[in-house]
C-alpha cells in the first residue's frame, strides 16, 4: 500500500451528517405516530422496530465517527425502545417525554459537532432516561401488548424468484420484485432457498385475494403456486426472519441524494458559462463587418438561443436547491406540545402547504425564527382553557402553519386564535423603554416596528428560548436579510397572524473577501481567473503603470488603495487578483485575501451611489455593509491601455 | 394639519413629513463609497436593505462634523427611492397645520434655499419644510 | 480483478468501508443494503469476499451467513463480520455461523484493510456465479 493512510473520520462527516438527519427525521416521524398510544393500546410493532433500528444506527455511524457523546446516546435510547419492544416497560408519558427530549438532545449534538461548537452534555439526560424507564416497569397483567402482524385468513401464494445476471441488467432484481409483490398483496415473509440445480432463488409468501395480478408478474424469473390454507392461521416457515416490516418499499425510490457542494459546482459553471456566452457575443460583434450580413444574422440568433437555454439551464439548478418545507414545519408538533404542556394550555397545530418548496438557504435561516414565532404563539398568543372558555371559545387553541407560493414569491404563515395585540398596550410598553414611535394609535406597520424593537423583548420572552438570542428584532432582521418583508395582522380577542413573504430564489454568489487598508470588500468569485501573491519590489514601473511578472508574462497591475483613495500602509508583499486572460490580463493588488465566503448580493440601484467599479454590497454578518467590487468596470480602463504597456516594455 | 417630523441639521429645525419616513434609528457603521458625491456619506445596512445615506449638513453647505449619540438617521421613501437622512438629531412629531405653512421668502438663500418648500411658524419656532425631490436629487442643484 | 460485496444498511458505513480498501490491488466494489440485495448479489456474482453487517431491515446478518455456508457454491467465499457487538458470546455465535474473520466496529481502517488484504490471501479459488436453475 503505497498511499498514506486516509483521515476516514474527516472525510465521512458530510455522509454522517446526512445520514444521521434522516435517521432523526425518521425517529421524528415514528414517535409522533406513537403518542396516541401513551398510557395504552397496542403500540404498532413497525413503528417501535423502526425506532430500534434508527437508534442502532445512530449509534453505529456515530461510534464510526467518534462522536462519542451520540454514540452513547443513541445506545441508551436504543436501550430503551428494546425495552419497548420487548414488553418489559409500559410507554407512559414521562417515557415518551423522555424519548423526544432524548431526540432533541441527539439533534443538538450532532449539531455541535456540525458547526464546531460545545458538545453539550448528556449525562443528565441518560440519568432521566433511565429513570422514567425504571418507573415505567411493565406489570406484565397490564403490559401494553406490541400488535405483531396477525394471520388473517387469507389466501397465500408462494412466489418463487430466481435472479440472473440478465434480469439484473434489465432492472429486474429482488427489491422491485418485493417492491410489485408488496402493491399486489401482503408480503408476509421472504427467505432465500437454494434451487434445485444448485442455484438460488427467494420464496415470498404473499396473501392476495386471486392470482390475477400474480399471473400478469410471472415470466421474468417469477414462478408462483397456491399454499395450502392452514387452520391454525399460523405463518409458515419464519426461521429466516423475526417479525419485522418486511413490505415497506425500497427507499431508494425516486430520489437522488444530492451534495450541495456538487450543486454549487454546478452553479459555479453556470455562471463560467454566462461569462463565456457573453465574451462570444462580444467576439460576434466584433466580426459583423467582415460577415455577410445573412450569415451574422444567424450566428447572432444562435447566440440569443444559447442566452434563453443558459437562463432555463441556470433556474433549473436553483430549482434542484428548494427543499419542501416541510423540513421545518416538521419540528413544531414537539414544540407546541412541549409549551402547551408546560404552561397548562391546550394546543392543536394544523399545517397546510407542507409541500411547498423554498431555496435550502433561505430553510435553514429561517428555522429559527419561525420557532420563535411558534413558541410566541403559544405563550403569549394563546390563552389557558379557562380564559378562553371565559371568552366564549373552545378551550383548545389552534395555531397554523401555512406555506404558499404566488409567483416568484413564498409567504409563510403563522396564525393563532388567541387573544391578539392590544396596539395600547404596546405602544405603552414601547415608550417606557424609551422607543421612538409615532403619536397616536399603532397601525400595524408601527406595532411591527415596536414589537421588533431590539429594547422590546422583555424576560419572559425569553424564558423558552434555547439562548440562542432570537428576539422578534433578529427575526424581522433575518426575513429582511433574505430579501424579504414581515407583516403582522392582529385583533385583540381573536388572535395574531405573522406573515413573511420571502423571495424564491436569491441571488447568492461565491465571493473573494479582501482587505485594503482597514476596509473589506467582495469580489466575485467567477470574474477572477487566479490569485497570487507578490513581492511588491519585484513590481517594475513604467510610464505611470505597474507590471508584474506573471506566468512568464509581463500583466499590468493596479493597487484598489489607488483606485479607491484608501490610505494603506506600503507591505512588501501583497495578494493579486488576476483578472482576464493572456494578452487582457490585470492584477488588482490588495493588502490581503482573507478567504471565500457565499454572499447574498444586494445591488446598489439609486443613481446616487451608483460610482464606477461597485456593483453592489453585501452583509457580512455582522451588520456591516461590505462593498462587492466590479472587478470589469474597474479594470477596463487598464485592459484597453495593456497591450501598449506591454509593447513599451 | 399633517404629521410632520422635525429634527435638526446645524441648529436649524426643519420637518418632513412623517408618512414619507419610513422608519428612524440611530446610525452606527457607515460603509463608505469611494468616488460618490461629497454630501454622501455612505451606504448603511438597515432592516435589509441597502440605504444611501446623505449628510444633510454637507448638503446644506456646512461642514462635517463628528457623529454624536443624539445623530439620526431618517429613512425616507422619495418616489419610490429609499434613502437615509443623517441628521444631528431628530425626536419630534408635530402637526401642522396647512395654514401656518408660507413659502420661503428670499431672505432664505444661499444652498438651504433650494430645497426648501416652506417655512412653518409653531408658537415661537422657525420651521424649515423640506422638498425631498430636491434633496435627493442625483444632480446637485447648484447653489443660488 | 476481485469483487468485494460490501453489506451494511449504512451509506456512511459503506462507504468509508470503501474508503478504506480504496488501496487494494485489483479490487472492485458491489453494494448491497439488506440481506436479500446480499444474497442476489452473490447469485448474479462473481464475488470474491464478502464484508457483512449483522444488523440489517429484512434479514439478519447471521442468516445470510448461515444461508451462504448452506450453499455448496459459496462455503468457501471468505466472509469478514463487522459488528457493534464485541463481548466474547456475540464473537463464538458469529464464528460458530461460520464467518472466516471478525471485526467490531468503529473500527481502524489500516486494520481493516490488513485483515481484508489476509483473507483475500488465504482464501482458494474465487466463487463463480452457481448454475442457475431455468423453468
Amino acid at each position: 500500500m503505497s498511499e498514506p493512510p486516509i483521515d476516514l473520520v474527516a472525510s465521512f462527516m458530510d455522509d454522517y451528517f446526512a445520514e444521521s438527519e434522516e435517521h432523526l427525521a425518521s425517529v421524528r416521524r415514528s414517535l409522533l405516530v406513537l403518542e396516541p398510544y401513551i398510557d395504552g393500546g397496542d403500540l404498532p410493532s413497525s413503528t417501535v422496530e423502526e425506532l430500534f433500528r434508527s437508534f442502532h444506527s445512530l449509534k453505529g455511524i456515530s461510534a464510526m465517527v467518534e462522536l462519542r457523546a451520540a454514540e452513547r446516546l443513541a445506545h441508551e435510547m436504543e436501550t430503551c425502545l428494546g425495552a419497548i419492544r420487548d414488553r418489559r416497560v409500559v410507554l407512559t408519558s414521562p417515557a415518551y417525554d423522555a424519548l423526544v427530549e432524548g431526540t432533541n438532545l441527539l439533534d443538538h449534538v450532532v449539531a455541535a459537532r456540525r458547526t464546531g461548537d460545545a458538545i453539550p452534555a448528556i449525562e443528565q439526560q441518560i440519568a432521566r432516561m433511565s429513570s422514567a424507564f425504571a418507573a415505567a416497569a411493565a406489570d406484565l397483567r397490564l403490559a401494553s401488548g406490541v400488535k405483531a402482524a396477525g394471520a388473517r385468513p387469507e389466501t397465500r401464494w408462494k412466489v418463487t424468484f430466481t435472479p440472473s445476471p440478465e434480469l439484473v441488467a434489465r432492472g429486474v432484481k429482488v427489491d422491485t420484485v418485493r417492491s410489485r409483490l408488496s402493491d399486489i398483496g401482503r408480503i408476509e415473509s421472504v427467505s432465500p432457498s437454494v434451487t434445485a440445480g444448485g442455484g438460488i432463488a427467494f420464496d415470498f409468501v404473499v396473501a392476495a385475494p386471486d392470482d390475477k395480478a400474480l399471473r400478469a408478474l410471472s415470466g421474468d424469473g417469477i414462478v408462483f403456486e397456491l399454499m395450502p390454507a392452514d387452520p391454525a392461521g399460523s405463518i409458515g416457515d419464519m426461521s429466516a426472519l423475526a417479525p419485522r416490516a418486511i413490505d415497506a418499499a425500497p427507499v431508494e425510490a425516486n430520489f437522488v441524494r444530492v451534495d450541495l457542494s456538487r450543486l454549487d459546482d454546478l452553479m459555479r459553471l453556470v455562471g463560467d458559462l454566462v461569462v463565456s456566452r457573453a465574451r462570444l457575443e462580444a467576439g460576434l460583434l466584433r466580426v459583423e463587418r467582415f460577415l455577410p450580413s445573412a450569415e451574422w444574422r444567424r450566428l447572432q440568433q444562435e447566440a440569443e438561443s444559447i442566452e434563453r437555454q443558459l437562463r432555463d439551464l441556470r433556474e433549473g439548478v436553483m430549482r434542484v436547491r428548494l427543499v419542501p418545507v416541510a423540513k421545518i414545519f416538521r419540528r413544531m408538533p414537539f414544540v407546541v406540545r412541549d409549551l402547551a404542556r408546560d404552561s397548562d394550555k391546550r394546543v392543536q397545530l394544523e399545517t397546510f402547504g407542507q409541500a411547498t418548496e423554498i431555496d435550502k438557504f433561505l430553510i435553514e435561516r429561517m428555522m429559527d425564527p419561525i420557532l420563535h414565532l411558534v413558541r410566541n404563539a403559544v405563550s403569549h398568543g394563546i390563552e389557558t382553557p379557562e380564559e378562553r372558555a371565559a371568552a366564549g371559545k373552545r378551550p383548545e387553541g389552534t395555531i397554523r402553519l401555512t406555506a404558499s407560493t404566488i409567483g416568484e414569491s413564498v409567504t409563510l404563515e403563522i396564525t393563532d386564535d388567541g387573544r391578539g395585540m392590544d396596539a395600547a398596550a404596546i405602544a405603552r410598553r414601547g415608550r417606557a423603554a424609551g422607543i421612538d414611535m409615532p403619536p397616536g394609535e399603532l397601525d400595524p406597520r408601527a406595532l411591527l416596528d415596536v414589537i421588533c424593537a431590539p429594547g422590546f423583548s422583555t424576560r419572559d420572552e425569553a424564558d423558552r428560548v434555547s439562548g440562542r438570542g432570537v428576539g422578534m428584532s433578529v427575526v424581522r432582521e433575518t426575513v429582511h436579510e433574505l430579501g424579504g418583508t414581515l407583516h403582522v395582522d392582529t385583533a385583540v380577542g381573536r388572535g395574531t397572524t405573522f406573515r413573511a413573504v420571502l423571495p424564491l430564489t436569491l441571488a447568492i454568489t461565491d465571493a473573494l473577501i479582501v482587505h485594503v487598508g482597514d476596509r473589506t470588500f467582495a469580489v466575485p468569485q467567477s470574474a477572477v481567473r487566479e490569485v497570487a501573491e507578490v513581492d511588491t519590489q519585484a513590481l517594475r514601473a513604467i510610464e505611470n503603470n505597474e507590471l508584474m511578472t506573471h506566468r512568464g508574462a509581463a500583466v499590468p497591475v493596479i493597487r484598489l488603495s489607488q483606485l479607491f483613495a484608501l490610505n494603506a500602509a506600503p507591505l512588501s508583499r501583497m495578494h493579486v487578483l488576476v483578472i482576464g486572460t493572456g494578452q487582457a490580463a490585470v492584477g488588482i493588488l490588495v493588502d490581503r485575501i482573507s478567504g471565500q465566503r457565499e454572499i447574498v448580493v444586494k445591488t446598489l440601484r439609486d443613481p446616487l451611489v451608483k460610482v464606477a467599479g461597485v456593483s453592489g454590497a453585501t452583509e457580512l454578518g455582522d451588520g456591516r455593509l461590505v462593498l462587492i467590487l466590479d472587478v470589469g468596470g474597474l479594470t477596463r480602463s487598464l485592459r484597453h491601455r495593456g497591450p501598449r504597456i506591454r509593447e513599451a516594455v | 394639519m399633517r404629521p410632520y417630523i422635525l429634527f435638526s441639521v446645524a441648529g436649524t429645525t426643519y420637518g418632513v413629513k412623517s408618512d414619507l419616513v419610513r422608519h428612524m434609528e440611530m446610525i452606527e457603521q457607515v460603509t463608505s463609497v469611494p468616488n460618490a458625491p461629497g454630501f454622501i456619506e455612505g451606504v448603511v445596512y438597515s432592516r435589509g436593505q441597502v440605504v444611501p445615506v446623505l449628510n444633510l449638513r454637507v448638503r446644506f453647505g456646512f461642514e462635517r462634523v463628528a457623529r454624536d449619540l443624539r445623530a439620526r438617521l431618517l429613512v425616507v421613501d422619495v418616489g419610490g427611492r429609499l434613502l437615509g437622512l443623517l441628521a444631528d438629531d431628530a425626536r419630534e412629531f408635530v402637526s401642522i397645520p396647512e395654514t401656518s405653512i408660507r413659502p420661503p421668502s428670499e431672505a432664505i438663500g444661499g444652498i438651504t434655499g433650494n430645497y426648501i418648500d416652506g417655512v412653518a411658524t409653531l408658537g415661537d419656532r422657525i420651521v424649515l419644510i423640506l422638498n425631498l425631490d430636491h434633496v435627493v436629487d442625483a444632480i446637485p442643484t447648484v447653489a443660488a | 480483478m476481485h469483487t468485494i460485496l460490501i453489506v451494511d444498511d449504512s451509506p456512511t458505513i459503506r462507504r468509508m468501508v470503501r474508503g478504506s480498501l480504496a488501496t487494494l490491488p485489483d479490487t472492485t466494489f458491489v453494494e448491497a443494503v439488506s440481506g436479500l440485495q446480499a444474497i442476489e448479489a452473490l447469485a448474479v456474482g462473481p464475488v470474491r469476499m464478502v464484508i457483512l453487517d449483522l444488523n440489517m431491515p429484512d434479514m439478519h446478518g447471521l442468516d445470510v451467513l448461515r444461508f451462504v455456508r448452506s450453499h455448496s457454491h459459496y462455503r468457501d467465499v471468505p466472509v469478514l463480520v463487522l459488528t457493534t457487538r464485541g463481548d466474547a458470546a456475540s464473537r463464538d455465535a458469529v464464528m460458530q455461523a461460520g464467518a472466516s474473520s471478525y471485526m467490531t466496529k468503529p473500527f481502524v481502517p489500516a486494520a481493516l484493510a490488513s485483515a481484508v488484504s489476509d483473507l483475500l490471501a488465504a482464501a482458494r479459488t474465487p466463487s463463480t456465479p452457481a448454475p442457475s436453475s431455468r423453468t
